[in-house]
């Protein structure tokens, strides 16, 4: 019997390491993570994502951004260098000045520093 | 409880655990309301289109529609549409009636009609009745109305007048690499391969013009500029930026064909290039599929450049 309970004790904390095993390939988003990854989509994947032969300068991907300590422009990787990016534009990025709201930009940084 | 019993109870349990996992994990992979809803709005979207048929050019797969209003897409007007099925083309003819679905990529990247049915057959007596913007034939003078460059200067097409002038439409907002980004990094190669010869370069200009005049301002023209001409403000002496008031703008578009609206601060516009002769006349017009290369050689041969450059022009690779 004590045999079996140390069995089922073993099997049992299996159990309960394997559940965020199993569920680790789907990150938890939040719901503004969630709304600026679909913002993402819609601006930011067409031309950051996928190959761009037609463009005279290649998009960089922005995978890891914040990850590293400058930005593809050499600036500092920091929320408000972003979000100057994104409304301004830089360089053939085009601005989306009156285009994403302010919350929408917000959802769009708080994925972005999910996106690795 | 006996030994028996207990060792039942803590197998369900650790059963029930496993299934918990399992069935956790599944949860997990079902979309919620809100990843539905991000979901959704990547898939396609449907509208109905009710109208009658302008044009038609079969080679391009496309037909002009004078439409109503489409709820949640946009007012009436006279357009241009793909049409997916191709047999759709041999059937209708302009005059025709038709009802159809306008099917419209999430990012507003692309849009078609599928489903196109005729719904009043025009017969021969009233194809060509319907009133439809006139576009500039090939050979017809180009309007020569004022502009406003990235500079703040007044310019006129006219100015241009002995030169070969390669004319396109975009916006500085345009997110989309297909359309605007596109149309101004082929006009950037343009411009760098025809640097390279003075003659080329003296005698053929470009020029970009914004749908988008209430904030494509000179300033925002020239930074705009700036970055298809590697920060070269000189390269402005052969390519302008140019905005004009929204109802000179209207006048180009009907005149160079093209087609534009406004929804959601973003322009849907469709893509045309023209080439203007040296003599102030519409030379061709591209609307569909266009290599740079046929725009530099078609460039050159209006500006009678076109054998001189040939052998520069052999050893480069077709240009996307």
């Amino acid at each position: 019997m004590t045999r079996f309970l140390r069995i089922a004790c073993i099997a049992l904390w299996l159990a309960g390491l394997a559940m965020p095993m199993a569920c680790s390939n789907q990150p938890y988003l939040s719901e503004d993570e969630m709304q600026g990854r679909a913002l993402f989509e819609d601006n930011c994947a067409p031309c950051h994502q996928g190959a761009h032969p037609e463009l005279r300068k290649q998009p960089p991907k922005l995978e890891g951004l914040f990850q590293s300590k400058s930005l593809p422009s050499g600036a500092p990787a920091t929320d408000a260098q972003v979000r100057k990016t994104i409304i301004e534009g830089r360089g053939t990025m085009p601005a989306f000045d009156q285009r994403l709201s302010k919350e929408h930009v917000d959802d769009l940084v708080k994925y972005l520093h999910r996106l690795k | 409880m006996t030994g028996s019993k207990l060792k039942v109870v803590l197998a369900m349990v650790i059963v029930l655990m496993f299934g918990l996992v399992v069935v956790g994990c599944k949860n997990e992979n079902k979309p919620s309301n809100l990843q539905r809803q991000a979901l959704e709005k990547h898939e396609n979207k449907r509208y109905n289109l009710r109208g009658q048929v302008v044009a038609k050019n079969v080679a391009a797969n496309q037909i002009t529609v004078n439409h109503d209003d489409i709820p949640g897409f946009m007012a009436a007007m006279t357009m241009p549409y793909k049409v997916k099925d191709p047999a759709t083309l041999q059937e209708v003819k302009p005059g025709d009636k038709i009802a159809a679905e306008v099917v419209v990529v999430n990012d507003g990247s692309d849009y078609w009609l599928e489903d196109v049915r005729i719904t009043e057959s025009s017969g021969r007596k009233s194809a060509g009745a319907v009133p439809a913007v006139h576009r500039l034939n090939v050979g017809e003078r180009v309007p020569s109305l004022p502009l406003v460059n990235q500079d703040g200067r007044t310019i006129h097409l006219d100015d241009f007048k002995g030169k070969a002038v390669l004319v396109t439409f975009i916006y500085t907002r345009c997110p989309l690499p297909n359309f605007c980004p596109r149309l101004s990094s082929q006009f950037a190669k343009i411009h760098d391969d025809l640097a390279k010869s003075p003659d080329d370069y003296g005698k053929t200009h470009l020029l970009t013009i914004t749908f988008d005049p209430k904030y494509d301002t000179a300033p925002v023209l020239r930074k705009y500029g700036l970055a298809y001409l590697d920060d070269d403000p000189a390269g402005f002496g052969y390519w302008d930026f140019a905005f004009t008031t929204p109802v000179d703008l209207r006048k180009l578009a009907d005149a160079f064909g093209l087609m534009y609206f406004e929804q959601d601060n973003q322009i849907s516009h469709t893509m045309n290039i023209v080439l203007i002769a040296p003599d102030g006349t519409v030379a061709k017009y591209w609307s569909q599929d266009w290599t740079t290369l046929e725009l530099e050689d078609a460039l050159r041969r209006q500006a009678g450049t076109a054998a001189a450059a040939a052998p520069a022009r052999a050893s480069r690779g077709r240009t996307p």
